[in-house]
């Protein structure tokens, strides 16, 4: 049983001290490894001295502020044609070397990555990131190459803090979304099921509907189309007329000409459908509690979609009143990028040159398996950690660890190791084993951790820093910390 | 275990390891709760001293318990040529018997000429383009063969869809992959059991079967300067003792699998005089065969090859592409030498096949049934297997050579007759697998 309480604060101050070893009861810990892409030295900070609702306040207020692409003046000057509309993309392509080229697309997985570590609005690129695979389409797709940016800006990014009701119409007439799952090619005498299939199963409903479901689907949503300069457009022509009925919704469907407002009544009746608000709720508790939320919260979340008319803030919210979120620190295994990201974030590690900076995260996300929007079939990225089992991903981020803490990265600039001590110097090995374990993960690790550590600097915890082999053995040191399960676990 | 232990040492030593492995897992499992494990599901599995048959490095998922073990000895490669290969170009119907007359009529500049055609003896006219002709010496040893006019009833002709589908074993939508299905239905297996190289876990492996992903057998290595690896290692087992789940198992399997690798690498090198072309795709068939001489315990491997998508200037681009993926195979069968690559099957597949008549820019656009090539040992003899129906305006159904004969059938004898795996139902579910007879039983 989960209870809900009326503030964040008051669950957090009730909540059982519940946390999966090695990972201990730390809520401000807790709070930014879900809600953000990882801690950082200012963000635990903040947590000490501010309550829960301010820091949501703050996240609110900034993901408002810096709405779009603000949230990162320097990552957002990366990504120029972002702005642009389908047909300007292609112009401008034709322009540059190729009418398909994948700039765009490119720009897309750089900018969103840029903005996963540095953007101020943290919570607002959770969201984004989590209705974008909620609402997939698949960026680096032929097909997408002059819409997708469009959607990310026009569909996911303007209404991540809105209602899921408006995004999901909107989504319904997109270029993008009407190319990848075929709806643009869809008509009254060959409809193509593609599209009225995952709006029930994938984006709202879940699995329970049945196969006349998903006629009458397609059906109801036949007509809308392209242009053939990638704008949407409604064309009657097109429309399948005749009784529509799925689920509880019914319409008699007369008119070619009303099948616009036929569809749009069909998709917001699909976003306030109870098994809608069960199946975001669960996928929302997946993403910010547990691989397995119990299901009193994921009722409760769902409880406050409906009541909230999808608006997805306060549906969020939720989580953070419940003593279930407050009592699963650990409980998630970030996933690869989600460590990449974190690892930098907690390192602080400068940019010297931001276009590279970029292109060294976006070869990194592929060779990790998860390049942002990249995930190719339409339910986006999986979230449980049974899904990213890779010896070659942890070779990998272990590789990326050493590379952050001893400077090898193109566009990123020198961390000085010493800087991680904070601004009390230990006085011998064994407290600079607990100072750098203490900001780095924000806690001090088990005798029996610090002591794995001390064996590999090979001397005791008594050895003065002057004559410690953490003169040599420092900047190997750090990636070991960031190896370990603190760091892997969120 | 080394070649002197005695029978009777062996199978005690075997027992002994068996025993601990499961008081291990059981430990595990009592802490695992929440997971997925189940005490029933562990009893179920008690009589699994064959799991440890299989060497140290052993696999230690949940799903060891599900089945005995089955292991063949045998690998089964896939390679998926990603964008959509021209089968037409590749498995030449040269004969009037096949249709060449209606092919020449339409996309002439795409059929090769007479002297750039291997013919395939003892076929009713096939033949292969002569940029394949480093693979022609299998066609002798009764190691090559093709499966023309290949799909499966639900493939679409969007790359996106077609790839799912093949990969999840016969629907987009599947969670999990068929290779996957595949080793979950053999059961335990080592470290090395599944391998997909590339950067990326393919969707055929999807799932919760533990699997290798890796780039190359190369950067398989402890990352960082050497003289801190050994003690890195060391640290990082002791962070991760005793944690339970899914980390809690991969980081000691990989730190494991780490000194099998150097192992492995050790023992690089080309053997037999084969001659390997530059390009990543040969580096992941060189890395295979190095696993394979190491003896590992390598059971599926995938590896992805992209640039196949022809829609401009084809019978260029598909012949270069051709030629380096003929030479990588070929150097690949070479490597691993005749008595080896008895215990390996590849089977190369693509999403589907293009259209039969070319299109304005000298290519083809998005078709239906393609060639899938079946390489190495196993085969029941060099053929063209499956059935053909004569090109035709009346065969050629909307343009696209029919997919007569199912990816999943020929895929499935494979599974079956070299593998070992048993049903099929649960691994290409609702799928048609009635045989072709292109495999012979392990």
């Amino acid at each position: 049983m989960t209870k809900i309480w009326p503030t964040a604060d008051q669950a957090m101050h009730h909540a059982a001290h519940h946390a999966v070893a090695p990972l201990v009861w730390d809520p401000g810990s807790h709070l930014v490894s879900r809600f953000t892409f990882g801690p950082t030295a200012a963000n635990r900070a903040y947590l000490v001295k501010h309550t829960v609702e301010s820091w949501w306040q703050g996240q609110v207020t900034a993901g408002r502020q810096y709405s779009g692409y603000r949230g990162h003046a320097a990552v957002a000057a990366q990504g120029p044609l972002l702005s642009k509309s389908p047909s300007e993309v292609r112009a401008w392509l034709k322009a540059h070397g190729g009418e398909y080229g994948w700039e765009a697309m490119d720009q897309l997985s750089r900018v969103t990555l840029g903005l996963q570590v540095w953007s101020k609005a943290q919570l607002y690129e959770t969201l984004v990131d989590f209705f974008s695979n909620h609402l997939n389409v698949a960026n680096h797709n032929g097909d997408v190459w002059n819409t997708r940016h469009a959607y990310d800006r026009d569909v996911i990014r303007k209404f991540a803090f809105g209602r899921f009701s408006d995004m999901l119409v909107a989504s319904s007439k997109h270029p993008a979304m009407l190319v990848y799952l075929n709806l643009a090619e869809s008509n009254k005498s060959a409809v193509n099921e593609n599209y009225g299939r995952e709006l029930l199963e994938l984006h709202t409903v879940g699995l329970g509907y049945s196969e006349s479901d998903v006629k009458n689907s397609a059906r109801a949503l036949t007509g809308r189309t392209l242009y053939g300069d990638h704008r949407y457009v409604y064309d009657p022509d097109l429309h399948w007329t005749g009784p529509i009925r799925v689920l509880g919704f019914s319409h008699a469907n007369v008119s070619a000409t009303g099948g616009e407002s036929v569809g749009d009544a069909y998709v917001r009746y699909l976003a306030t459908h109870p098994k809608t608000a069960a199946h975001i709720a669960r996928k929302l508790c997946q993403r910010f509690v547990s691989d397995n939320p119990s299901n009193a919260l994921v009722s409760a979340v769902a409880n406050a979609y409906l009541k909230n008319h999808t608006e997805i803030l306060p549906t969020v919210h939720t989580i953070l009143r419940s003593e279930e979120f407050w009592m699963t620190r650990g409980r998630k295994v970030r996933r690869p990028v989600e460590n990449l990201i974190a690892t930098i974030r907690v390192l602080g590690n400068p940019v010297s040159d931001m276009g590279k900076a970029l292109d060294t995260l976006d070869w990194m996300s592929q060779s990790l398996g998860q390049r942002p929007l990249d995930w190719a079939p339409p339910n986006g990225y999986p979230d449980v950690a049974a899904a990213w089992r890779s010896s070659g991903t942890l070779i990998n981020l272990w590789s990326f660890h050493r590379g952050f803490a001893q400077n090898w990265w193109d566009g990123f600039g020198k961390i000085k190791a010493e800087s991680l001590y904070g601004s009390a110097k230990p006085k011998n090995s064994g407290q600079a084993i607990v100072a750098l374990t203490k900001r780095l993960t924000g806690m001090t690790f088990s005798a029996s951790h610090r002591a794995a550590l001390q064996k590999f600097l090979a001397e005791p915890a008594s050895t003065p820093l002057a004559k410690s082999n953490l003169q040599w053995y420092l900047p190997h040191l750090i990636p070991l910390i960031l190896d370990a399960p603190h760091h892997a676990l969120r | 275990m080394t070649s002197t232990d005695s029978p009777s040492e062996l199978s005690s030593a075997l027992a002994r390891q068996a025993e601990s492995v499961a008081s291990a897992l059981c430990d595990q499992d009592a802490r695992w709760g929440a997971s997925g494990w189940t005490r029933r599901r562990f009893l179920s599995g008690m009589g699994m001293v064959g799991v440890a048959a299989l060497g140290t490095q052993l696999v230690t998922t949940k799903v060891a318990y599900a089945a005995p073990n089955t292991a063949s000895g045998n690998t089964l490669i896939t390679v998926f040529l990603r964008g959509a290969a021209d089968g037409l170009r590749i498995l030449v119907p040269a004969s009037d018997g096949l249709g060449v007359g209606y092919l020449r009529s339409v996309r002439s500049s795409l059929v090769p000429a007479d002297a750039d055609l291997l013919s395939l003896s003892g076929t009713s006219g096939w033949a292969l383009n002569k940029a394949m002709a480093p693979l022609m010496p299998f066609w002798a040893t009764g190691e090559l063969a093709f499966v023309p006019a290949v799909s499966a009833h639900g493939i679409s002709r969007s790359h996106f869809q077609a790839q799912q589908y093949l990969d999840r074993g016969g629907s987009d939508t599947a969670s999990t992959g068929w290779l996957d299905r595949v080793l979950q239905q053999l059961g335990p297996g080592t470290t090395f059991r599944a391998l997909a190289e590339g950067s990326a876990l393919p969707s055929s492996l999807t799932g919760s079967q533990s699997k290798l992903v890796m780039n190359s057998l190369k950067n398989f290595a402890f990352p960082g300067w050497d003289g801190v690896a050994g003690a890195s290692e060391t640290a990082i087992r002791a962070l991760y003792r005793g944690m339970p789940g899914p980390l809690g198992e991969d980081v000691p399997i990989t730190l494991g699998a780490l000194a099998t690798a150097a192992k492995a690498r050790a023992g690089a090198g080309v053997h037999n005089g084969a001659v390997y072309p530059s390009g990543n795709f040969s580096s992941a068939l060189s890395d295979i065969a190095t696993l394979l001489r190491a003896e590992v315990g390598l059971e599926v491997a995938t590896v992805d090859v992209g640039g196949w998508d022809t829609h401009t200037d084809e019978a260029g681009d598909l012949d270069r592409a051709l030629t380096s993926a003929s030479k990588s195979l070929a150097a690949f069968l070479t490597d691993l030498g005749p008595a080896r690559r008895k215990r390996v099957s590849i089977a190369v597949v693509t999403e589907f096949g293009r259209r039969v008549a070319m299109n304005a820019s000298g290519g083809t656009d998005h078709g239906h049934g393609s060639v899938m090539w079946l390489l190495g040992g196993g085969l029941a003899r060099a053929d063209v297997f499956g059935r053909w129906s004569a090109l035709s305006e009346a065969t050629v159904a909307s343009g696209d050579v029919p997919g007569l004969n199912s990816a999943f059938a020929v895929l499935g004898e494979l599974a079956q007759k070299r593998l070992n795996v048993g049903s099929l139902s649960k691994i290409f579910p609702g799928q048609s697998v009635a045989p072709l007879g292109v495999a012979s039983v392990y």
